[in-house]
Protein backbone atom coordinates (compact mmCIF):
# COMPACT_ATOMS: atom_id res chain seq x y z
CA UNK A 1 0.00 0.00 0.00
CA UNK A 2 2.77 2.34 1.05
CA UNK A 3 4.73 1.40 -2.08
CA UNK A 4 1.74 2.13 -4.32
CA UNK A 5 1.31 5.54 -2.75
CA UNK A 6 4.96 6.29 -3.34
CA UNK A 7 4.77 5.21 -6.98
CA UNK A 8 1.62 7.24 -7.64
CA UNK A 9 3.15 10.30 -5.96
CA UNK A 10 6.31 9.96 -8.04
CA UNK A 11 4.38 9.55 -11.29
CA UNK A 12 2.25 12.59 -10.50
CA UNK A 13 5.39 14.56 -9.68
CA UNK A 14 7.04 13.55 -12.93
CA UNK A 15 3.94 14.47 -14.94
CA UNK A 16 3.71 17.81 -13.13
CA UNK A 17 7.38 18.54 -13.84
CA UNK A 18 6.91 17.85 -17.56
CA UNK A 19 3.74 19.92 -17.67
CA UNK A 20 5.51 22.83 -16.00
CA UNK A 21 8.49 22.59 -18.37
CA UNK A 22 6.15 22.52 -21.35
CA UNK A 23 4.18 25.53 -20.12
CA UNK A 24 7.36 27.51 -19.37
CA UNK A 25 8.72 26.73 -22.83
CA UNK A 26 5.47 27.78 -24.50
CA UNK A 27 5.39 31.00 -22.51
CA UNK A 28 8.98 31.75 -23.47
CA UNK A 29 8.30 31.19 -27.17
CA UNK A 30 5.22 33.39 -26.97
CA UNK A 31 7.19 36.22 -25.38
CA UNK A 32 10.02 35.81 -27.89
CA UNK A 33 7.56 35.99 -30.80
CA UNK A 34 5.93 39.11 -29.35
CA UNK A 35 9.30 40.71 -28.87
CA UNK A 36 10.36 39.87 -32.43
CA UNK A 37 7.13 41.38 -33.75
CA UNK A 38 7.65 44.52 -31.70
CA UNK A 39 11.25 44.80 -32.87
CA UNK A 40 10.35 44.42 -36.52
CA UNK A 41 7.71 47.12 -36.21
CA UNK A 42 10.13 49.60 -34.68
CA UNK A 43 12.12 52.19 -36.57
CA UNK A 44 15.83 52.07 -36.04
CA UNK A 45 16.13 55.64 -34.88
CA UNK A 46 16.06 56.74 -31.27
CA UNK A 47 13.30 59.26 -30.57
CA UNK A 48 14.49 62.78 -30.00
CA UNK A 49 14.81 63.80 -26.38
CA UNK A 50 12.61 66.82 -26.29
CA UNK A 51 13.43 68.63 -23.10
CA UNK A 52 16.46 69.09 -20.97
CA UNK A 53 14.76 67.11 -18.23
CA UNK A 54 14.36 64.05 -20.40
CA UNK A 55 16.41 61.10 -19.23
CA UNK A 56 19.30 60.27 -21.53
CA UNK A 57 18.14 56.77 -22.13
CA UNK A 58 20.35 56.42 -25.16
CA UNK A 59 23.54 57.41 -23.36
CA UNK A 60 23.04 57.37 -19.60
CA UNK A 61 26.75 56.83 -19.10
CA UNK A 62 27.69 60.28 -20.42
CA UNK A 63 25.28 62.44 -18.45
CA UNK A 64 27.04 64.09 -15.53
CA UNK A 65 30.43 62.82 -16.73
CA UNK A 66 33.28 64.73 -18.38
CA UNK A 67 32.81 65.01 -22.14
CA UNK A 68 35.13 62.44 -23.77
CA UNK A 69 38.35 64.14 -24.85
CA UNK A 70 39.21 64.41 -28.53
CA UNK A 71 41.49 66.12 -30.98
CA UNK A 72 40.23 66.43 -34.55
CA UNK A 73 41.22 68.36 -37.65
CA UNK A 74 39.30 71.29 -38.99
CA UNK A 75 38.84 71.80 -42.72
CA UNK A 76 42.24 73.49 -43.04
CA UNK A 77 43.98 70.56 -41.38
CA UNK A 78 44.55 72.37 -38.08
CA UNK A 79 44.20 70.17 -34.99
CA UNK A 80 41.55 71.26 -32.54
CA UNK A 81 41.17 69.68 -29.12
CA UNK A 82 38.20 69.74 -26.80
CA UNK A 83 40.53 70.57 -23.92
CA UNK A 84 41.31 73.95 -25.48
CA UNK A 85 37.70 75.02 -24.82
CA UNK A 86 37.88 74.49 -21.06
CA UNK A 87 36.00 77.23 -19.25
CA UNK A 88 33.48 77.67 -22.07
CA UNK A 89 29.99 76.24 -22.30
CA UNK A 90 29.79 74.13 -25.42
CA UNK A 91 27.50 72.34 -27.80
CA UNK A 92 29.28 69.48 -29.54
CA UNK A 93 27.04 69.09 -32.56
CA UNK A 94 27.42 66.03 -34.78
CA UNK A 95 25.97 66.53 -38.26
CA UNK A 96 26.44 65.53 -41.90
CA UNK A 97 25.96 67.16 -45.29
CA UNK A 98 23.50 64.36 -46.28
CA UNK A 99 21.33 64.88 -43.20
CA UNK A 100 18.21 66.91 -44.01
CA UNK A 101 17.23 67.51 -40.35
CA UNK A 102 20.77 68.84 -39.74
CA UNK A 103 20.09 71.50 -42.38
CA UNK A 104 17.14 72.64 -40.32
CA UNK A 105 18.96 72.61 -37.02
CA UNK A 106 22.16 74.36 -38.10
CA UNK A 107 20.63 77.83 -38.56
CA UNK A 108 19.26 77.61 -35.00
CA UNK A 109 22.73 76.79 -33.70
CA UNK A 110 24.24 79.66 -35.69
CA UNK A 111 21.73 82.12 -34.23
CA UNK A 112 22.11 80.81 -30.68
CA UNK A 113 25.89 80.77 -30.95
CA UNK A 114 25.91 84.42 -32.03
CA UNK A 115 23.44 85.29 -29.26
CA UNK A 116 25.36 83.66 -26.41
CA UNK A 117 29.00 83.83 -27.60
CA UNK A 118 29.71 86.88 -25.46
CA UNK A 119 28.72 84.91 -22.37
CA UNK A 120 31.34 82.26 -23.04
CA UNK A 121 29.43 79.89 -25.32
CA UNK A 122 30.76 78.09 -28.37
CA UNK A 123 29.57 75.43 -30.78
CA UNK A 124 31.88 72.72 -32.07
CA UNK A 125 30.42 71.28 -35.25
CA UNK A 126 31.71 67.78 -36.00
CA UNK A 127 30.98 66.44 -39.48
CA UNK A 128 30.09 62.77 -39.74
CA UNK A 129 30.66 62.71 -43.50
CA UNK A 130 32.91 59.90 -44.72
CA UNK A 131 36.59 60.74 -44.80
CA UNK A 132 38.83 58.74 -47.13
CA UNK A 133 42.33 59.49 -45.87
CA UNK A 134 43.82 56.89 -48.23
CA UNK A 135 42.57 58.68 -51.34
CA UNK A 136 43.74 62.31 -51.55
CA UNK A 137 41.41 63.14 -54.45
CA UNK A 138 38.38 61.74 -52.65
CA UNK A 139 39.40 63.40 -49.39
CA UNK A 140 39.64 66.70 -51.20
CA UNK A 141 36.15 66.26 -52.70
CA UNK A 142 34.71 65.31 -49.31
CA UNK A 143 36.29 68.31 -47.62
CA UNK A 144 34.96 70.54 -50.39
CA UNK A 145 31.42 69.23 -49.89
CA UNK A 146 31.66 69.93 -46.16
CA UNK A 147 33.10 73.39 -46.83
CA UNK A 148 30.20 74.13 -49.21
CA UNK A 149 27.70 73.25 -46.49
CA UNK A 150 29.59 75.41 -43.96
CA UNK A 151 29.56 78.32 -46.35
CA UNK A 152 25.88 77.94 -47.27
CA UNK A 153 24.90 77.79 -43.62
CA UNK A 154 27.22 80.67 -42.61
CA UNK A 155 28.58 78.60 -39.74
CA UNK A 156 30.76 80.94 -37.67
CA UNK A 157 32.05 78.26 -35.32
CA UNK A 158 34.80 75.63 -35.66
CA UNK A 159 33.86 72.74 -37.90
CA UNK A 160 35.82 69.56 -37.39
CA UNK A 161 35.89 66.44 -39.54
CA UNK A 162 35.97 62.68 -38.99
CA UNK A 163 33.29 62.21 -36.34
CA UNK A 164 33.59 58.51 -36.98
CA UNK A 165 36.92 58.40 -35.16
CA UNK A 166 35.29 59.55 -31.91
CA UNK A 167 31.87 57.99 -32.35
CA UNK A 168 32.44 55.19 -29.83
CA UNK A 169 32.95 57.33 -26.71
CA UNK A 170 30.01 59.46 -27.84
CA UNK A 171 27.63 56.53 -27.98
CA UNK A 172 28.00 55.36 -31.58
CA UNK A 173 26.37 58.37 -33.28
CA UNK A 174 23.84 56.16 -35.04
CA UNK A 175 21.49 59.09 -35.56
CA UNK A 176 22.11 62.63 -36.71
CA UNK A 177 21.94 65.36 -35.65
CA UNK A 178 23.19 64.57 -32.16
CA UNK A 179 24.25 67.31 -29.75
CA UNK A 180 25.96 67.17 -26.38
CA UNK A 181 25.71 70.17 -24.07
CA UNK A 182 28.81 70.67 -21.96
CA UNK A 183 29.12 73.10 -19.05
CA UNK A 184 32.14 75.27 -18.21
CA UNK A 185 33.65 72.44 -16.17
CA UNK A 186 33.57 70.11 -19.16
CA UNK A 187 30.67 68.02 -17.85
CA UNK A 188 27.94 66.72 -20.17
CA UNK A 189 24.72 68.15 -18.77
CA UNK A 190 22.27 67.31 -21.58
CA UNK A 191 22.03 65.75 -25.01
CA UNK A 192 19.66 65.82 -27.95
CA UNK A 193 19.31 63.10 -30.55
CA UNK A 194 17.48 64.13 -33.68
CA UNK A 195 15.79 67.39 -34.41
CA UNK A 196 13.98 68.83 -31.39
CA UNK A 197 13.27 72.57 -31.36
CA UNK A 198 15.16 75.82 -31.11
CA UNK A 199 13.60 76.41 -27.69
CA UNK A 200 14.85 73.09 -26.34
CA UNK A 201 18.30 73.79 -27.71
CA UNK A 202 18.35 77.26 -26.16
CA UNK A 203 17.19 75.87 -22.81
CA UNK A 204 20.06 73.39 -22.80
CA UNK A 205 22.55 76.10 -23.79
CA UNK A 206 21.36 78.23 -20.85
CA UNK A 207 21.76 75.22 -18.62
CA UNK A 208 25.32 74.71 -19.89
CA UNK A 209 26.07 78.39 -19.25
CA UNK A 210 24.61 78.13 -15.74
CA UNK A 211 21.91 80.73 -16.50
CA UNK A 212 19.16 78.27 -15.61
CA UNK A 213 19.23 74.98 -13.73
CA UNK B 1 13.70 -3.44 2.67
CA UNK B 2 11.99 -3.76 -0.72
CA UNK B 3 9.89 -0.65 -0.01
CA UNK B 4 13.03 1.22 0.98
CA UNK B 5 14.78 0.24 -2.29
CA UNK B 6 11.71 1.15 -4.37
CA UNK B 7 11.53 4.50 -2.62
CA UNK B 8 15.17 5.17 -3.42
CA UNK B 9 14.66 4.32 -7.11
CA UNK B 10 11.63 6.57 -7.24
CA UNK B 11 13.54 9.42 -5.57
CA UNK B 12 16.41 9.08 -8.08
CA UNK B 13 13.96 8.99 -11.01
CA UNK B 14 12.14 12.04 -9.65
CA UNK B 15 15.41 13.94 -9.21
CA UNK B 16 16.50 13.11 -12.77
CA UNK B 17 13.12 14.13 -14.14
CA UNK B 18 13.21 17.44 -12.27
CA UNK B 19 16.73 18.15 -13.54
CA UNK B 20 15.60 17.43 -17.10
CA UNK B 21 12.53 19.63 -16.75
CA UNK B 22 14.60 22.49 -15.30
CA UNK B 23 17.06 22.20 -18.17
CA UNK B 24 14.22 22.35 -20.71
CA UNK B 25 12.48 25.33 -19.15
CA UNK B 26 14.09 28.59 -20.28
CA UNK B 27 14.87 31.40 -17.90
CA UNK B 28 12.40 34.28 -17.83
CA UNK B 29 13.02 36.99 -20.47
CA UNK B 30 13.06 39.67 -17.82
CA UNK B 31 16.48 38.49 -16.76
CA UNK B 32 17.91 38.89 -20.25
CA UNK B 33 19.98 41.95 -21.02
CA UNK B 34 18.04 44.73 -22.73
CA UNK B 35 20.50 44.95 -25.62
CA UNK B 36 20.20 41.29 -26.61
CA UNK B 37 17.81 42.03 -29.51
CA UNK B 38 19.74 43.11 -32.61
CA UNK B 39 18.81 46.41 -34.24
CA UNK B 40 16.61 45.84 -37.29
CA UNK B 41 17.93 47.14 -40.61
CA UNK B 42 16.14 50.09 -42.19
CA UNK B 43 15.81 48.23 -45.50
CA UNK B 44 15.36 44.50 -46.11
CA UNK B 45 15.59 42.57 -49.36
CA UNK B 46 12.46 40.49 -49.82
CA UNK B 47 12.62 38.39 -53.02
CA UNK B 48 13.27 36.65 -55.42
CA UNK B 49 15.77 34.32 -53.80
CA UNK B 50 16.26 32.27 -56.96
CA UNK B 51 15.81 33.03 -60.65
CA UNK B 52 16.45 31.14 -63.86
CA UNK B 53 17.45 33.23 -66.87
CA UNK B 54 18.64 32.47 -70.39
CA UNK B 55 22.44 32.44 -70.29
CA UNK B 56 24.04 35.41 -72.03
CA UNK B 57 20.77 37.21 -72.72
CA UNK B 58 19.69 40.40 -70.93
CA UNK B 59 16.77 39.57 -68.64
CA UNK B 60 14.82 41.94 -66.45
CA UNK B 61 14.01 40.85 -62.93
CA UNK B 62 11.92 42.66 -60.33
CA UNK B 63 13.71 42.95 -57.00
CA UNK B 64 11.50 43.67 -54.01
CA UNK B 65 12.68 45.62 -50.98
CA UNK B 66 10.94 46.80 -47.81
CA UNK B 67 11.69 49.89 -45.73
CA UNK B 68 10.98 49.74 -42.00
CA UNK B 69 7.83 51.60 -40.87
CA UNK B 70 8.41 55.25 -39.98
CA UNK B 71 11.54 55.54 -42.12
CA UNK B 72 12.22 56.76 -45.62
CA UNK B 73 15.28 56.51 -47.86
CA UNK B 74 16.33 58.89 -50.62
CA UNK B 75 15.13 57.87 -54.05
CA UNK B 76 17.60 57.16 -56.84
CA UNK B 77 17.31 60.80 -57.83
CA UNK B 78 17.17 62.96 -54.69
CA UNK B 79 16.41 66.62 -55.18
CA UNK B 80 19.62 67.90 -53.62
CA UNK B 81 23.18 67.04 -54.56
CA UNK B 82 24.25 66.40 -50.96
CA UNK B 83 21.62 63.74 -50.42
CA UNK B 84 22.76 60.18 -50.97
CA UNK B 85 20.86 58.33 -53.73
CA UNK B 86 19.67 54.74 -53.50
CA UNK B 87 21.87 52.67 -55.82
CA UNK B 88 21.67 49.01 -56.76
CA UNK B 89 24.77 47.19 -57.96
CA UNK B 90 26.20 43.76 -58.65
CA UNK B 91 29.88 43.22 -57.85
CA UNK B 92 32.20 42.17 -60.65
CA UNK B 93 32.91 38.47 -60.88
CA UNK B 94 29.48 37.43 -59.64
CA UNK B 95 28.62 35.33 -62.69
CA UNK B 96 25.96 37.87 -63.58
CA UNK B 97 26.36 41.52 -64.42
CA UNK B 98 24.00 44.42 -64.12
CA UNK B 99 23.17 45.77 -67.57
CA UNK B 100 20.77 48.45 -66.36
CA UNK B 101 18.55 49.26 -63.40
CA UNK B 102 15.21 51.04 -63.50
CA UNK B 103 14.29 52.65 -60.21
CA UNK B 104 10.80 53.67 -59.14
CA UNK B 105 10.11 57.40 -59.05
CA UNK B 106 10.48 58.90 -55.61
CA UNK B 107 7.52 60.20 -53.66
CA UNK B 108 7.72 63.85 -52.63
CA UNK B 109 7.54 64.44 -48.89
CA UNK B 110 8.29 67.36 -46.62
CA UNK B 111 9.57 67.28 -43.07
CA UNK B 112 7.03 68.60 -40.51
CA UNK B 113 9.45 71.33 -39.42
CA UNK B 114 10.24 72.36 -42.99
CA UNK B 115 7.12 72.22 -45.14
CA UNK B 116 8.80 74.24 -47.90
CA UNK B 117 11.50 71.73 -48.82
CA UNK B 118 10.49 68.69 -50.83
CA UNK B 119 12.42 65.45 -50.55
CA UNK B 120 12.23 62.63 -53.10
CA UNK B 121 12.07 59.39 -51.14
CA UNK B 122 10.97 55.77 -51.01
CA UNK B 123 8.84 54.43 -48.19
CA UNK B 124 7.30 51.02 -47.52
CA UNK B 125 7.87 48.46 -50.29
CA UNK B 126 9.60 49.32 -53.53
CA UNK B 127 10.77 47.44 -56.61
CA UNK B 128 13.91 47.86 -58.69
CA UNK B 129 13.79 46.42 -62.21
CA UNK B 130 17.26 45.08 -62.81
CA UNK B 131 18.33 43.95 -66.27
CA UNK B 132 21.02 41.35 -65.79
CA UNK B 133 23.13 39.17 -68.04
CA UNK B 134 24.17 35.86 -66.49
CA UNK B 135 26.66 33.35 -67.76
CA UNK B 136 25.75 29.67 -67.90
CA UNK B 137 25.69 27.88 -64.58
CA UNK B 138 24.48 28.57 -61.08
CA UNK B 139 25.76 31.69 -59.33
CA UNK B 140 25.12 32.99 -55.83
CA UNK B 141 24.98 36.70 -56.60
CA UNK B 142 25.43 39.03 -53.65
CA UNK B 143 23.88 42.16 -55.10
CA UNK B 144 24.12 45.39 -53.13
CA UNK B 145 21.78 48.19 -52.28
CA UNK B 146 23.34 51.40 -51.01
CA UNK B 147 20.95 53.79 -49.26
CA UNK B 148 20.64 56.39 -46.56
CA UNK B 149 17.64 56.31 -44.25
CA UNK B 150 15.96 58.94 -42.11
CA UNK B 151 12.78 59.54 -40.17
CA UNK B 152 11.21 62.95 -39.71
CA UNK B 153 13.74 64.04 -37.09
CA UNK B 154 16.99 62.21 -37.63
CA UNK B 155 19.11 60.38 -40.18
CA UNK B 156 21.20 57.26 -40.01
CA UNK B 157 24.57 56.92 -41.71
CA UNK B 158 24.57 55.52 -45.28
CA UNK B 159 24.49 51.76 -45.43
CA UNK B 160 24.91 48.95 -47.96
CA UNK B 161 22.87 45.77 -47.63
CA UNK B 162 23.28 42.53 -49.54
CA UNK B 163 20.53 40.98 -51.66
CA UNK B 164 21.50 37.35 -52.09
CA UNK B 165 20.06 35.88 -55.30
CA UNK B 166 20.68 32.42 -56.66
CA UNK B 167 20.94 33.07 -60.43
CA UNK B 168 20.78 30.07 -62.73
CA UNK B 169 21.87 30.74 -66.29
CA UNK B 170 20.58 28.11 -68.75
Amino acid sequence: MKRNTLVITAVLFILAAFAWAGWANWEYRKQAAERLLATSAQAELVPATGSSDSPLQFLPALLGKPAPAFTLEDLSGKKVSLASYKGKALVINFWATWCAPCKLETPWLVELRNQYAAQGFEVLGVSADDIDRGDPQKLNDEKRAIARFVQEMHMPYPVLIDADSISRPYGGLDDLPTSFFVDRDGTVIAAQVGLTSKDDTERNIKKALGIVK
Amino acid sequence: MIACKTGMYIAVAAALTLSFALAQAPRPLLNEPAHSAPKPAAVAYLYPEQITVPAGKPTTIALHFRIAPGLHINSHMPREIELIPTVFSIPDGSGARLDAAVYPPGADITLPLDPQTKLSVYTGDFIIQARIVASAGEHLVEARLHYQACDNNACMPPKTITAAIDVIGK
